[in-house]
């Protein structure tokens, strides 16, 4: 337990001044690199996840009837619809271990020529991705494996480069040989043209058939404009509504001092997010409104043990009864911020893509929430205080 | 409330939650993958699959009782035994003593009871699978794979087609008739269980689980030109009608589709007449010996509209064919006066009419009623859309990126929880692992409630559900915080719980409710990504609320009281 009280109010033009330098920051660097990194679902184009993986083996069909290959984590299926209504031949991997087991297995069916590009690859690196389940023909649908060899980011932004307005990062380890691929949109360009001409780029590179593309997001124009409306709006009027609760359930003064530790919070993540180029898309807005309603928590729990420090003894001055309450609270602060921290963590690391990008985000969030909530709003409860004590003097 | 009656509480809100949970964990846990996913195949797909089961099994039995009339029922079969009894009864003949092959098939009255007894056993059993798969946690399409398409109706193109401006009601109308026409193509997927729906005044939402190939999808907005027109051959469809009554068991294959007989002539097939139930789904309402040679291509196809019959008022299909359609019609109808036409979607025949004469390019059918009109006008009109489609955003995860984001996502939740776990043991002592037992309860009643309202688990709810697990023990740590500080003024251990859960109420209250308008407001106005996340933040914090002020509460109450042996035990330190 603490003997002594931490002295937030003392404190109060260190801790500001911190937060408004960091803004500073924030602004100069928004504006010299012209904004923020706009994810996908913010600015129109395409993005893709793809994989270099190598072809074990390729599948074609000569018949009449709808042949359709799917692969799951333990199987490859086909199955055969037609005038003679549904077959399903399922092929466990356990059965057939390699590429050259599942090509014979085919072979094996009516209508069907399978060839084994490289055999020796195991069935369980098997890759189903962006055209699976696929519809088999004439032209031979390719079957990826995890390969082993390792592919350098810069040999894929070179490859995309002739699509132009391109933006490559790797996607976990260096080994999976994993890359996020973003293109703006073109003048008259469609869904179907981009992703075209990216695979006619990433195949004249990397030899045909030889990229999975195993996520496609692709946004027009008109669908990223109504999402920024409609994220801004949801949290302008989150705050207002929180706003009004606070004022009606404690004052005025408590109830402005949380909404400006509450901008904070998002000014601040905000500057981070431009400062370290992170995306910004609607997994952005997600925690950048969990970290409001976390700070909020905050924020309520610290102004809740000063309203019941104040009516406790209505002596006391105020500055002395907030670093009590702040003190008092210190234990909790810090237990909330370290099992949620521990909660968040693991995703940070072990999850990729989305998923990761929120936890990432969550983590400043978490910091800037805590901060604000022990220093900037009971700094600012107390100036406002000051401020009313003084008009309510001079009335 | 006395500690009984909030023990009930309890005990009663962990069996509701277990019995919304239940079908997820038999789902997840105890159904084999291959019944999983014959369950999720359309109904059509379990029709089918029914039916080739049931012949395949009514032939097996056959050759059984051939062989050995005597032998035992195979156990697989039991449940024939309760129908053969029951037959026994109604027809009031006495039931024999032992059961074996022969008395069993002796208590149906014919091949097609027996039959249509297998039959309906593998349909009901594998429609109660699918039932339980929907009442079990939806995973959404990026932790499933899938493609979900968000199309928009071109509305500069369809008023330059039509040479002015349309109406926004006019608009609408075609945007609806596109759905109708785009969940008909799709049909023809056997993918399982897409969802199409009209999102907002003008566009058009497609999921398909599953499914990641955008050539499928770009094949199924084209359309595809399986519909044509095929003559009919009345005297071998009586013949076919015989032969299948005769023997049901030689009526459809092992995969469930019609079985070919020998006598058919080459150059024709026998073909089943579908009518839509009120399912939706094609019921098969008799066979025909349709010509495997096409009549006429649907391509040729230019509109369908349905009307009434200006003598007798009845339902019609008038449809226009381009100028060598009308050719090819004319020829095919003036040499066929007298017989009978079927529209073929498919491989089904979908509708029958009789040739009065020479038709050229303007075409009426009639001879049904006004649902099915229009729903061969439907049928009719799949070669082409009223108002064509855009694709206004698009997202497609592969089945292995899925499976991934599911295996971390679990592998995440894991461990953030044993941390947890540890953490709150390590700080709190004995009273860590009550705010633990909490956090797992939290879990609990998390993933039922999820199930329960029939939410679909997306990345983000996922986020939403760790974030809950590290926000949930909060509502404790700020009880127990509460707790020691009325013990350290001095408090006994039973006042000190009292006093802290009284004075940590409002502190909790306050806190959560604000954080659950972020919430609220969110689940109403985010993108649909961001929705699972605050429907599942907002669902986190009314159930850690309650586990925090209710059962954690209980378990104090129940457990201390002011004797020694029996203290309180918030902390490794003596205070």
């Amino acid at each position: 337990m603490l003997t002594k009280d931490i002295p937030v109010i003392k404190l109060r033009w260190v801790t500001w001044a911190l937060a408004i330098l960091l803004l500073a920051a924030g602004l100069v660097s928004f504006i010299m690199l012209g904004g923020f990194n706009l994810g996908v679902d913010f600015e129109s184009g395409l993005s893709q996840r793809i994989r270099i993986a190598p072809v074990g083996a390729e599948v074609s069909y000569d018949g009449t009837q709808d042949m359709v290959l799917s692969i799951s984590s333990a199987a490859l299926t086909v199955e055969e619809r037609g005038d003679a209504g549904v077959r399903v031949t399922t092929l466990r991997f356990a059965d057939h271990p390699t590429a050259a087991d599942l090509a014979n297995a085919l072979n094996a069916m009516d209508g069907i020529s399978a060839s084994a590009v490289d055999g020796s690859l195991k069935s369980t690196a098997l890759l189903s991705g962006y055209g699976f389940p696929a519809t088999l023909g004439e032209v031979a649908v390719k079957l990826n494996f995890q390969g082993s060899s390792r592919t350098a980011i810069d040999e894929v932004r070179s490859a995309v480069n002739p699509v132009g307005n391109a933006k490559v990062q790797t996607v976990g380890s260096e080994d999976s040989s994993t890359f996020q691929v973003r293109f703006g949109i073109k003048d008259g360009a469609t869904q179907a043209s981009m992703e075209e001409e990216v695979k006619n780029a990433l195949a004249a590179h990397f030899g045909e058939g030889n990229v999975v593309v195993l996520q496609s997001d692709y946004i027009g124009p008109k669908f990223s404009k109504s999402l920024i409306t409609s994220s801004i709006m949801a949290i302008a009027v989150a705050m207002v509504l929180i706003l009004v609760y606070v004022w009606i359930r404690f004052r005025f003064a408590y109830a402005v001092s949380s909404l400006v530790a509450l901008l904070h919070d998002v000014l601040a993540m905000l500057t981070v997010i431009s400062l370290l180029r992170l995306e910004f898309s609607s997994t952005t807005i997600a925690a950048l409104l969990t970290t409001i309603g976390y700070s909020l928590n905050n924020t309520i729990v610290i102004f809740d043990r000063v309203r019941e420090n104040v009516t406790l003894n209505k002596s006391a001055p105020l500055a002395i009864q907030i670093d009590r309450s702040i003190t008092q609270s210190v234990s909790r602060t810090v237990m909330a911020a370290l099992t949620t921290l521990l909660a968040i963590v693991p995703l940070a690391i072990f999850a990729s893509g989305d998923i990761r990008l929120f936890a990432v985000n969550m983590i400043f969030g978490l910091v800037f929430g805590t901060y604000s909530s022990n220093f900037l709003a009971p700094s600012l409860l107390h100036w406002i205080s000051q401020a009313q004590g003084k008009a309510g003097k001079k009335a | 409330m006395k500690k009984r009656s909030r023990l009930l509480i309890v005990l009663a809100v962990v069996l509701l939650c277990g019995y919304f949970l239940y079908p997820t964990i038999k789902w997840y846990g105890f159904v084999p993958q291959q019944t999983k996913e014959l369950a999720t195949g359309s109904n059509v797909q379990i029709k089918e699959y029914a039916r080739g089961q049931a012949s395949r099994d009514l032939r097996e039995l056959k050759e059984l009782v051939a062989s050995n009339p005597q032998a035992a029922l195979p156990s697989k079969y039991s449940f024939l035994k309760t129908i053969a009894k029951a037959n026994y009864k109604a027809t009031r003949r006495t039931a024999p003593k032992s059961w074996t092959v022969s008395t069993i098939l002796g208590g149906f009255s014919s091949e097609q009871a027996l039959f249509n007894a297998l039959e309906s056993n593998y349909r009901t059993s594998l429609l109660g699978v699918k039932a339980l798969g929907n009442k079990a946690l939806q995973l959404g399409l990026d932790l499933r794979g899938g493609m979900s398409i968000l199309l928009e109706a071109d509305v500069a193109s369809y008023e330059a087609k039509k040479g002015s401006s349309a109406s926004s009601s006019e608009i609408a109308a075609a945007i609806r008739q596109d759905i109708e026409i785009l969940e008909k193509r799709i049909d023809q997927f056997g993918v399982s269980e897409p969802v199409i729906r009209l999102q907002g005044s003008d566009q058009i939402l497609i999921e398909i689980p599953g499914a990641a190939d955008p050539e499928r999808v770009n094949s199924f907005l084209r359309g595809k030109g399986s519909l044509v027109f095929k003559m009919v051959d009345t005297d071998l469809t009586a013949e076919l009608d015989a032969f299948y009554k005769a023997n049901p068991g030689e009526v459809y294959t092992d995969t469930g589709s019609l079985k070919q007989p020998d006598f058919l002539p080459a150059g024709k097939i026998a073909a089943g007449y579908y009518v839509s139930d009120e399912y939706g789904i094609d019921e098969l309402e008799r066979y025909v010996v349709i010509n495997e040679e096409v009549g006429l291509d649907g391509t040729h196809l230019e509109s369908a509209t349905t009307g009434t019959d200006g003598i007798t008022g009845r339902p019609v299909v008038n449809f226009h064919l381009d100028n060598l359609g009308g050719d090819i019609f004319y020829k095919l109808t003036s040499t066929n006066v007298g017989k009978t036409l079927a529209v073929v979607m498919d491989g089904k025949v979908k509708a029958m009419a009789t040739i009065n004469e020479g038709i050229r390019s303007s075409v009426q059918i009639s001879g049904f009623n006004a649902e099915e009109a229009n729903d061969l006008a439907i049928v009719l009109r799949t070669a082409a859309l009223p108002i064509e489609l855009v694709v206004s955003s698009q997202q497609a995860v592969g089945a292995t990126l899925g499976e991934d984001a599911v295996s971390t996502g679990l592998k995440a939740i894991i461990i953030g929880f044993i941390l947890v776990v540890l953490i709150m043991f390590g700080y709190y002592h004995l009273s860590g692992l009550v705010a633990d037992l909490a956090l797992l309860l939290n879990l609990f009643i998390m993933i039922s409630v999820l199930s329960a309202f029939n939410f679909t688990v997306t990345l983000t709810s996922v986020a939403g559900l760790i974030l809950t697990l590290g926000m949930a023990v909060d509502t404790n740590v700020i009880i127990f915080e509460r707790i020691k500080e009325e013990r350290r003024v001095g408090k006994t251990d039973i006042a000190a719980i009292k006093a802290g859960f009284d004075k940590a109420f409002w502190t909790v209250m306050d806190a959560n409710i604000t954080t659950i308008i972020a919430a609220l407001v969110l689940s109403q106005l985010g993108s649909s990504s961001v929705k699972g996340f605050a429907n599942t933040l907002a669902i986190g914090i009314v159930s850690s609320v309650f586990t925090a002020l209710f059962v954690s509460h209980l378990v104090f109450d129940a457990t201390v009281t002011d004797r020694e042996d029996k203290k309180l035990h918030i902390s490794w330190r003596k205070n």
